[in-house]
């Protein structure tokens, strides 16, 4: 019976540990992002310099408690390195990824594809994904109907500088 | 510029016979408002031409009621969607966003358009009755002080916005850190810059906007298949007219919270540069360090949502007083008014009140006429508007990312500027998934190139002395209010946890 219990009570103390990993993304780029600042403002004049060197100085300090306060936590078994919340739920790691790339596309593309198709395409790609798969036909539908919407009220009717593509430039010839 | 009473009547019954340039602007106001990216001021800078065209007291009237409207705008996408319209919005979400995914997105939208709407008409009154004294604040806060209200604003959203104070303050001065990105303002050496030519002018706000709200919300959200909880899905179904009346009643029930809560906002709008988004934080702040129910803040509490609504509503008054009377504009908008007032000929100062007190007087009685229209006009509105959070996420999240990036291309006309919005998207994911609270980033980018602005000037008048900034009376008032606004929370936790104890 306590051979059984002992694995099992360390199990549990492994599992509440919390994890802090993701916790020190944002402190460590800040850090490092400060670092880099530092070294552009070298050749500056000491009045160009000292608001920089005022806040990068507060912020390492700032950062410099939260390592401590993690170190403490880590060592003492309260919290581990892990990832966790950040990548939470695992199921949609893959949907995310393909959500960004998806996105990183359509920044590219829509310098030539224009504001209207490219966002037709993206929507209708993004949506399918996160339906895995979904009503395709009812998507596609959706969407034209969303990015001839977005035409109609920013370029028609603002007349919004967005990008535009094959169909704004037919759209401006017809009208 | 002593005030008369049959003047007011007269100016007002004179603003409402042109309702039909208002009502035009509002309902703009309300859509450009709601769409991040999309500020006031941006769409009075397109619509120059129509503005510059009109008489001048007419084109004054048509910018206030849209100034006003877009103020009201941007509170609408924060409640339903946790994206504010605007950065004068950023503390809406922090308790309007937890009603609606409670279910309660009806009331949330009621409390925030009468709160606004009352808050907004109250400090408009209030200004111009006291817009001769109002208007010296600005002559009192030096480059010294400004420093300590700058610190103030960011120390105050990491005591607020996030839930541990040290996380609030790191993601505060690292949003500082970016914001001081780009060429000096004095002697023009780009900073930090990673060699993009697109970021010596500073970091633009409507990317950092877009992405630590917009792009990182949308890859949170697609998690959940709707932005409302499975109870509040069917509450959301069952509601009706009903739930926006109690909504109403329960803003108007808090008349006197939306009263002190709009004046903190009247006065930061005096202050040129310090913006709705510092007055919503600070008047947050203070609502809940008053509150006898502090914990409940930040999880869906009605005067939570009342405080930065009143607040941001407060601003809009409190810019044009430094505009019209010192021809200093409090803000962005303001300042595009002062261009379109001197494209006519108009001298803005003291000698325009008795010069031609119609177009003096005229923006504050736009104002509160615009907000007494809003009410009718909005509120009717509010049930059909939250239907929105009951759309999958899964149509909702590629909706948002495509249309709030391509927004963030308007401004500049740079690709860049999307990819920009992307990095912040991923800042702001790792903030929101790991407990950084976006909010406290994105001040800290708006107050970076403002504190960096204040510090050259201070250095420059010391000659180098750092400790200028203790060198003011009014500023060493200041920094001991900083560090008490920063101790209080501690304090204030302390003290309960010692009544629970006594009690027990």
């Amino acid at each position: 019976m306590s051979e059984i219990s002992a694995p099992a009570a360390q199990d549990s103390a492994v599992r509440e540990r919390k994890p802090v990993g993701g916790e020190l993304i944002i402190p460590i780029a800040g850090l490092l992002f400060t670092a880099y600042y530092f070294t552009t403002i070298t050749d500056s004049p000491w009045t160009a310099q000292v608001s920089a060197y005022f806040v990068g100085a507060i912020l390492t300090l700032l950062i410099a408690i939260f390592l401590v306060k993690t170190f403490i936590a880590v060592s003492g078994g309260r919290a581990d390195l892990g990832l966790g919340p950040l990548i939470a739920p695992k199921e949609f790691v893959r949907k995310r990824l393909i959500l960004f790339g998806l996105m990183l596309a359509y920044c590219y593309l829509v310098q030539f594809g224009g504001f209207t198709l490219t966002t037709f395409v993206f929507m209708t790609a993004g949506m399918i994904v996160l339906t895995d798969g979904g009503n395709k036909r009812f998507i596609a539908i959706l969407c034209a109907f969303l990015a001839f919407g977005g035409w109609a009220l920013f370029i028609l009717a603002f007349d919004t500088r967005f990008p535009d593509g094959p169909f704004e430039k037919l759209m401006e010839w017809l009208l | 510029m002593d005030f008369q009473a049959s003047l007011f009547i007269e100016l007002f019954a004179r603003t409402f016979s042109f309702w039909y340039v208002i009502l035009p602007a509002i309902l703009l106001g309300l859509v450009v408002g709601a769409i991040p990216g999309f500020s006031a001021a941006n769409t009075i800078i397109i619509l120059l031409p129509l503005t510059l065209a009109m008489d001048p007291e007419v084109g004054l009237i048509f910018m206030v009621a849209l100034y006003a409207s877009s103020r009201m705008g941007a509170g609408i996408p924060a409640i339903l969607v946790n994206i504010p319209g605007t950065a004068g919005a950023a503390a809406t979400p922090l308790d309007g966003y937890p009603m609606t995914q409670q279910g309660h997105a009806h009331q949330a939208l009621s409390i925030s358009f009468v709160s606004s709407v009352f808050g907004g008409l109250l400090t408009t009154v209030m200004a111009l009755l006291a817009m001769p004294w109002l208007s010296q604040v600005a002559y009192y806060l030096h480059s010294v002080e400004m420093i300590v209200v700058m610190l103030f604003g960011i120390s105050l959203i990491a005591t607020i916005a996030a839930k541990d104070t040290l996380k609030g303050l790191i993601a505060g001065f690292f949003g500082l850190m970016i914001g001081l990105i780009g060429a000096d303002v004095i002697y023009a050496t780009p900073r930090g810059t990673f060699g993009f030519l697109e970021l010596y002018d500073k970091v633009p706000l409507i990317p950092a906007l877009v992405g630590l709200f917009a792009v990182s919300e949308a890859f949170v959200v697609m998690e959940r298949q709707s932005i409302v909880s499975d109870a509040g899905r069917q509450r959301m179904e069952e509601a009706g007219w009903a739930e926006t009346w109690e909504g109403v009643c329960m803003a108007f029930s808090r008349w006197w919270h939306i009263t002190w809560t709009s004046i903190i906002g009247l006065v930061i709008g005096v202050v040129p540069g310090a913006g709705a988004s510092i007055a919503a934080f600070v008047a947050y702040q203070q609502s809940k360090t008053f509150s006898k129910t502090p914990e409940l803040y930040g999880t869906g509490h009605i005067e939570g949502l009342v405080a930065p609504e009143s607040a941001n509503n407060g601003v809009t008054s409190g810019t044009l007083i430094p505009l019209l009377v010192i021809g200093i504009p409090g803000g962005a908008t303001a300042a595009i008014m002062l261009v379109v007032l001197q494209y006519h000929g108009v001298t803005v100062g003291p000698d325009l009140f008795m010069d031609d007190p119609n177009l003096a007087y005229g923006p504050f009685s736009a104002m509160a006429v615009t907000y007494f229209i809003m009410i009718f006009t909005i509120l009717p509105l509010a049930r059909y508007m939250s239907k929105i959070t009951v759309v999958s996420t899964n149509y909702m999240a590629p909706l948002i990312i495509s249309f709030t990036l391509v927004g963030s291309f308007v401004s500049r006309e740079y690709a860049f500027d999307m990819y920009l919005a992307v990095v912040f998207g991923v800042i702001g994911y790792v903030a929101r998934k790991t407990g950084y609270h976006v909010a406290a980033i994105l001040i800290g980018v708006i107050l970076g190139p403002l504190l960096e602005t204040y510090f050259l000037r201070a250095m420059k008048m010391s000659q180098g002395d750092i400790m200028v900034i203790f060198s003011s009376s009014l500023g060493n008032v200041l920094w001991v209010f900083l560090f008490i606004s920063i101790g209080i929370p501690y304090y204030m936790d302390w003290r309960r946890a010692r009544q629970k104890e006594r009690e027990a």
